[in-house]
This record gives C-alpha cells, structure tokens and sequence, in this order.
C-alpha cells in the first residue's frame, strides 16, 4: 500500500490540478481481490496457498509481468503496442536457433534476439513518431510483419534448443524462490523507481500527460517515444528468450497468450491509456490477479469457455470500478 | 472540412480500387485464367472479411474501435449451426438479434459509461470467445446446402457472391447517406462541432456499436453458410484482419472520412494477395509479411511524403 501512497505524491507534482482520490487504491483491491482468492483456493484445494505453490504462482506470473512492463512504458506515452507478441516469439525461435542447446553460444544468441526487439522498437518508434501512422496500426502492421518473418525463417519448424544455463534461470530456485522471481522482483523495484523518480520517468509522464507542454518545456518528446518503443521491444525479446527455456524449446504463437493479458493488466493497473498517468506497481498488481484468477478457475474445473467468459466480466468490473471510483475527479479516462 | 475531405475521399476510394485492379491482372497473368470457381471464390472469402470490416468502419468513424467483432461472428455462427436444421425462422433471426445485443453491449459501456473502446472492447472479445466455446466445444453443427446456394451461390455460380459483396457495401452506402450517416460522419470529422450543431452524440455512437455488431454477427452467419457448419473460432482471424481492411481501403483512424466502397475494396485486396502467393508459387508464410507491408505502405504513405519534404527543406 505505501507503494499507492508514493504514486500520489508523484501525481501530485507532476499534475498538482488533479486529485489522485480513490481511483488510485484499485491496485490495492486488487492485492485484496488475490488474497481473497487465495484464501478461497486453499478451502477448495488445501496446499494451494502453502509458499512453494505461491512460488510456482509467482514464477509463472512473471514472464507476463516483463512483457507487461513494456506495455505499461509505452501507454504511458500515450501508444499500445500490438507487436509485443510476434517480436516475443521470434527472438525465441531466432535466440534458439543460434544458441543449439549450448551455453558457448548463449550470448551471441541473446544479442542477436534483443536486436530484434531494439530494431522493432526503433521502427514502431519511427513510424508513429516520423510518419505519423497510428501506434495501434503501426504495431499491428509490425506484429504481422514478424509473424511472417518468423514463418518464412523457420519454414514453420522452429528449431535449436536453449541451453543449460538459461534453462536455469528459467526453471530452477535460490533458497526455495525461483530466480525468475528474484529477476522480476529486482526489474518490478528499478522500474517502479524510474518510472516514478527518475528524470526518464518524469519525461515519460510528461509527454504522455501533454506532449504540448512537454514539447515546449524542453523534453525531446520524438526520442522519448521511440525510446519507449525501443524499451517495450527489448521487453518482448528477453521474456521471450526467458519463455522459451521455461518451456523448454520456442514455438510459433507462443507470444499470442501474452499481447492481451499484458494490455489487460495495464489497464487494470490503473495506467491511463490516454498516457501520463500511471506507473508499474499497478501493473504488477494487476497481473498477480489475473494469474491468481485464471490458475483458481483451473483449479475449480471451469471449463475454457467459462473461463474466458469470467476473466471477461472480471476485466469489466475492475475498469468499471475504477471509473466509478475516479468519479467526480478531472479524470480523462 | 469538408471541401478537403471530399477529394481526399475519391482519391482514396481510387487508390484501393487501383492496387486491387493490378493485384487482379497480375492473378489473372499468373493463372493464365480466372475461371467463375476462382470468382466465388474470392467474392465469398472477402464478403465474410467485408462484413466484419464495414462494421468496424462504423466504429472507427466514431473514432472508436472494436476487438469483439470477430468473437461475435464466432458466435452468431455457431448458434446459426446449432438452430438452423431445425428451426430456420429461429436460426436465421437469433443470431442477428445476438448481433444486435452484443454490440449495444458494447456501445452502452463505452458511450454510456464513458469507458475506453479498446478495453471494453477486449473484455467483450474474451467473454464472446467463451461463449462461443460454450455453445459449440467443437466445430460441428450444420447449416443445410440449401443456404449455401441461396445465399452465396454453388461452386460454379459466381453472381451471387459477387452482387452479395457490392450489395452489402450499397447498404453500408446508403446508411451513412440517411441523417444518422451524417452524424456519425460529423462526430468523426469533430465531435463537439457536432453536439453544438444539435447532434445527439451518445446516440449516434451508441447505434453504430450497434449495428456494427450487427454487421459482424451477419458476417459469421456468412461463414457458417460457406463452411457449412461452425467453429467456435473462425472470428478469432478477424479481429485485427477487419481494422487492416479498413485500413488498407484508405480510411484514417481519426475522422469521419472514408467510404464503404473503400473497405469493401480494402477487404478484397486483403483476401487476394493469398491466392496471389498460391499461384506465384510462393510459400504462404509470406501472407502476413506482406500484409503488414501493405498495410504500412497504405498508413504510412502519408506521413512518408511529408517527412521527406521535411528532409528536403532542411
């Protein structure tokens, strides 16, 4: 909860004609929401709330949460990206293509699938930015773009494997907490505070507030959008490398179950996506939920239907509470 | 306003016209022949896409958007499947009234409730998703031939198909002709501008959520007709397809520009670039590399011009 006290001392600078009110306590509902889950799975399926299930919960949670980081930088500018899902899978099937289930190999590997996210970025940048095209076009075109490369590079058989050492790190656990949790953890901290404290952060928030403003005020607003796309794109690549030695191998489609998950979370996490308000702790709440939510409707042998449905009705309550909740405020959502 | 945005709309009307004019010698070059099979073939494939898409038209005029449109012709579709055989009063009328339901569902949350379009939109698409799978777990249901030929047309009957594509898109015409197609245009161009004039605002964009919901759920019904029995998942491919189709056939995201001539258009090259690459002999893994292509070609063009001006001037 501190961390929903500090985001309205932030908004309070950074827009002192707007109160943060109750809209801002929806990431804590959330974490309520999740515990109430909790506590509710472990009458239904004893051992579900035991910390080593919390773990595994946690561990799955976080390959949403990396790519969701990036969803959130780039909706705080104002944009969306839709390509995250394709520019996710092809740096998993290019990262085990060149890495062949050897750790010699891991690095170039790496580079070569974070390329793809910087150079995606840095074209979803360029045309929204440049060519004025809009970032919901500009990220669909991208997403279709990659979709095809990926099919025309593998011929449809994604190939390789990942490494001992990623496999790890994917998979294996410190002292009873997985290393994807540690991992996610430490990205969640730094991002919060940058995105909060940082003169990157400030900047984001101010281009996504008014790019007007920000514009006159000195901030180069062109490369701080690019930049966010850049960001969002490297985001895509390291969860996809990190998914895909959780999984053990890359497959086609494996970055589709993410794209809406993440712009959900988002979202629900109380980030405008008109831009400028916002921040990662919600997100982070939000896709705890969405991960509780949709692991208990599993547990209860909900069928997929009915799940789809539920998480559906879940999405729409959450947004529209949190417009009740924003009511009365000079609110732009 | 409207003295640019007049030109602007030919110009883009025959822009799209053109590209499928070429993409439609070069198939016929390829194939050496274009037979009434290939013909239906195309007009049918594009109708169901054409559908889906003038509904999305609707939406983007309102400078909105809606992700649930592919899931609501998933579920008209396999209602359709389910009720036909046996009741076709009820199998032809309930999947149209779930059209029109699901899109007041959708107009009412965004306009009445004043939420984001792209989030309402979202959680209505995974609700629709589910509920398609709840009706029909597994694609199967059947719609007897007898639609198949009435409606679109037997495999060497390419007519139907064809008048079916233009009909639709003279309906769509004609609905943004009348007073509401006025204002849903002038709301596009600027919504306040609009309310002042006395244009009831909520209303006009709650209907087009509507009746693009409606289109959409007559767009799954197609499918079912053409496959002959439904899947809960035939709209799951349309759900960023139709925002490309409008896209491809010139029409911006912001403003009430554009015509349903020029989706329609957009939704037909969409659909023969495929059989394109079938006959060049090139793999079909290309599809969607070219798709996107298109798709930024069409966008970015624009911007492209004016970003090289500015790169001259400097």
């Amino acid at each position: 909860m501190s961390l929903v006290d500090r985001q309205e001392d932030v908004k309070e600078t950074s827009a002192p004609r707007r109160t943060p009110g109750l809209a801002a306590a929806l990431p804590g509902l959330l974490i309520l929401f999740s515990i109430g889950l909790i506590v509710f799975a472990e009458r239904v399926a004893p051992g579900f709330a035991s910390a080593s299930n919390l773990m595994q919960l946690l561990k799955l949670a976080s390959f949403l949460g990396l790519v969701a980081l990036g969803q959130t930088v780039v909706m705080l500018v104002g944009g969306i990206d839709l390509s995250l899902a394709w520019v996710l899978t092809a740096s998993a099937v290019l990262f085990t293509s060149i890495c062949l289930g050897q750790d010699a190999n891991l690095p170039l590997a790496a580079a070569a699938a974070i390329a793809i996210g910087v150079l995606s970025g840095l074209v979803n940048g360029f045309g929204i930015v440049k060519l004025r095209i809009a970032p919901i076009i500009m990220t669909l075109a991208m997403n279709n773009v990659m979709l095809g490369a990926t099919l025309v590079y593998t011929g449809g058989n994604p190939g390789g494997g990942i490494s001992p050492f990623i496999r790890a790190v994917a998979t294996g656990s410190i002292a009873g907490i997985p290393w994807m949790v540690v991992l996610w953890a430490v990205v969640a901290f730094c991002a919060i505070v940058a995105i909060r404290y940082s003169r990157w952060g400030r900047r984001l928030l101010a281009v996504g507030e008014n790019s007007r403003v920000s514009f006159l005020s000195g901030i180069n607003n062109d490369a701080i959008v690019i930049g966010a796309y850049v960001f969002s794109g490297i985001m895509a690549s390291v969860t996809g490398i990190l998914f895909a030695a959780f999984s053990g191998a890359s497959f086609l489609g494996m970055g589709d179950q993410f794209l809406l998950p993440a712009i959900a979370a988002v979202v629900l996490g109380g980030t405008s996506m008109f831009g400028g308000r916002g921040g990662y702790g919600g997100t982070v709440a939000a896709v705890f939920f969405a991960t509780i939510l949709s692991t208990v409707l599993v547990i209860g042998s909900i069928s997929a239907g009915m799940r789809n449905v539920i998480f559906g009705v879940a999405v729409l309550a959450a947004v529209i509470a949190q417009k009740l909740l924003a009511r009365g405020e000079d609110q732009s959502m | 306003m409207s003295a640019i945005a007049v030109p602007r709309r030919l110009i883009g009307d025959r822009w799209s016209a053109i590209v499928f004019a070429v993409l439609l010698t070069l198939l016929i070059l390829l194939k050496g022949r274009f037979t009434a099979f290939d013909l239906r073939s195309l007009c049918v494939a594009a109708l169901q896409l054409a559908l889906i898409a003038l509904g999305q038209y609707l939406i983007i005029l309102t400078r909105g958007i809606d992700l649930s449109l592919g899931p609501i012709a998933s579920v008209s579709g396999a209602v359709m499947a389910i009720v036909i055989a046996g009741n076709p009063a009820l199998g032809l009328m309930l999947p149209v009234a779930f059209g029109l339901c699901a899109g007041l569902l959708n107009g009412v949350l965004v306009v009445g409730i004043g939420l984001p379009p792209i989030i309402v939109t979202l959680a209505t698409m995974s609700i629709w998703q589910g509920a398609a799978l709840m009706v029909l777990p597994d694609p199967g249901g059947s719609v007897p031939s007898f639609y198949q030929a009435f409606f679109i047309g037997g495999f060497s009957s390419p007519y139907i198909g064809l008048v079916s594509l233009l009909a639709w898109g003279g309906i769509v015409s004609w609905v943004l002709s009348t007073r509401f197609g006025l204002n849903l245009r002038a709301i596009g161009g600027d919504e306040l501008a609009a309310e002042m004039s006395g244009v009831r605002v909520r209303g006009v964009k709650i209907t087009a959520y509507t009746l693009g919901g409606l289109l959409a759920a007559i767009g799954g019904m197609y499918m079912a007709i053409s496959m002959s029995s439904g899947s809960p998942t035939v709209g799951d491919g349309y759900i960023l397809t139709s925002i490309a189709a409008v896209v491809v056939g010139g029409v911006p995201l912001v403003g009430g520009r554009g015509s349903p001539l020029a989706v329609v258009m957009g939704a037909l090259i969409l659909t023969i670039t495929a059989s394109l690459l079938f006959f060049a002999e090139v793999s079909s893994f290309y599809q969607s590399l070219i798709d996107g292509c298109i798709l930024l070609l069409v966008a970015g063009s624009a911007g492209a011009r004016d970003f090289i001006r500015g790169l001259v001037r400097k």
